[in-house]
């Protein structure tokens, strides 16, 4: 049977993947950002995970307000990086694991979550950048398969955070109902706090974000009853997408080791944390 | 969801408001459009039935009017793409501050 190795926590803000493309890694601004992510990179190697399970949301770049999926899992063989407004970056395509993607959305509506199914899209920074910062840029193909999950947190009614909480644990029971050897490692992406609209723009809370890389650890279960409103007031307008990190730590056990954390203020406009999580 | 204050969700009012600003910038997503748009700006906004109202807005790059008329941050900053602007740069426009004091005083930010 498929194990999980762990879950990984990271925010994954455009101007993380724009810095990598000038160049711009080892500057004073970004080095420390980077830096603390070395752990958890190795963290990856020692794990060598086969398949990603990527928790996101599209930026209005693949999709767009025509049609809005609340769910969405990919089970595509392959996803290319899709066009921003500067082109497709440069980097390789993603390849899919369509098999398990097909269980899992047998196994989702078996457990009354009814996804969208999608066979063809392209993918932005939402997670472009996640795969970038754990796994850094191959030069022709990345090492992991990837899967993944579009959560739509952008377009009101979002999801409320419990739900993720739920998807996250019905997830955790598709990678362990499914018959292969495959070593899974599930990403939750986004936030920590960062408001990029209204005259509360810039809003940033790095108590909270402090706050949340501790909980997520130790507290999901209250995480996930709070409402979206006290996501927004708490992480700012954009920052309440960081309820899909609820996905990945459903899909653990209750009780998690932390094995690093990090937290850097601000990347771009945004309180960026990170956090690598094993079942205990 | 009651509303928070100074922001704007993307709900029912905001999404169907700015329904045809956001579609427009859609269109910069791909390279024809782009093209379009700095070829003739003017001639490219007036195939989404905007308003002369969104027309000015969008054509000054008048950030907070563009998102208070409904337009969503994630969509217009492709004008970006081919306008370059910093995002750190529409953030304190839509505040009223200088970008300097919008980097130290919003983001902490020293130097």
């Amino acid at each position: 049977m498929a194990t999980i190795v762990g879950g990984l926590g990271t925010s994954h803000v455009p101007s993380i993947g724009a810095a990598l493309d000038k160049g711009l890694r080892d500057t004073p601004e970004w080095k420390p950002f980077f830096d603390g992510y070395l752990p958890a990179r190795e963290w990856v190697r020692e794990q060598r995970p086969d398949v990603a399970v990527v928790v996101f949301n599209d930026h209005f770049n693949a999709l767009f307000l025509d049609r809005v999926p609340t769910f969405a899992v990919g089970c595509a063989a392959e996803y290319h990086p899709v066009d921003e407004g500067w082109g497709p970056r440069a980097i390789p395509p993603f390849a899919g694991a369509a098999d398990f993607s097909w269980h899992l959305v047998d196994h989702l509506v078996e457990n009354r979550f009814d996804p969208e199914i999608i066979q063809e899209i392209r993918v932005d920074h939402g997670l472009q950048v996640p795969m970038e910062l754990f796994w850094g840029r191959p030069a022709d193909a990345w090492p992991v398969k990837v899967v993944p999950i579009f959560v739509n947190v952008l377009q009101y009614p979002i999801p409320l955070p419990i739900r993720l909480y739920e998807l996250g644990q019905a997830l955790g029971r598709a990678i362990e109902s499914y018959d292969g050897d495959e070593r899974f490692v599930v990403l939750g992406t986004g936030g920590l706090s960062h408001q990029l609209q209204g005259s509360r723009a810039g809003f940033l809370n790095p108590a909270a974000d402090r706050r949340f890389l501790v909980d997520i650890a130790e507290n999901p279960a209250e995480l996930a009853s709070w409402s979206r409103q006290k996501y927004v007031e708490t992480f700012g307008g954009e920052g309440a997408e960081v309820i899909m990190w609820l996905v990945m730590r459903g899909a653990l056990t209750p009780e998690v080791v932390v094995r690093h954390r990090h937290y850097f203020s601000p990347a771009s406009m945004t309180g960026a944390g990170m956090i690598v999580l094993e079942n205990a | 969801m009651t509303e928070i204050p100074e922001t704007p969700i993307l709900d029912r009012a905001h999404q169907l408001r700015g329904y045809r600003m956001n579609k427009m910038a859609m269109g910069l997503s791909r390279p024809e459009g782009r093209a379009a748009f700095l070829a003739d700006e003017r001639a490219y906004l007036d195939r989404f039935d905007l308003t002369e109202e969104e027309i000015t807005a969008v054509m000054s790059r008048d950030w907070r009017t563009m998102i208070g008329l409904g337009g969503n941050l994630f969509l217009i900053l492709k004008i970006s793409a081919v306008d370059p602007v910093r995002i750190t740069e529409i953030g304190a426009h839509q505040v009223g501050m200088d970008h300097e004091s919008f980097l130290r005083d919003r983001l902490g930010k020293k130097e």
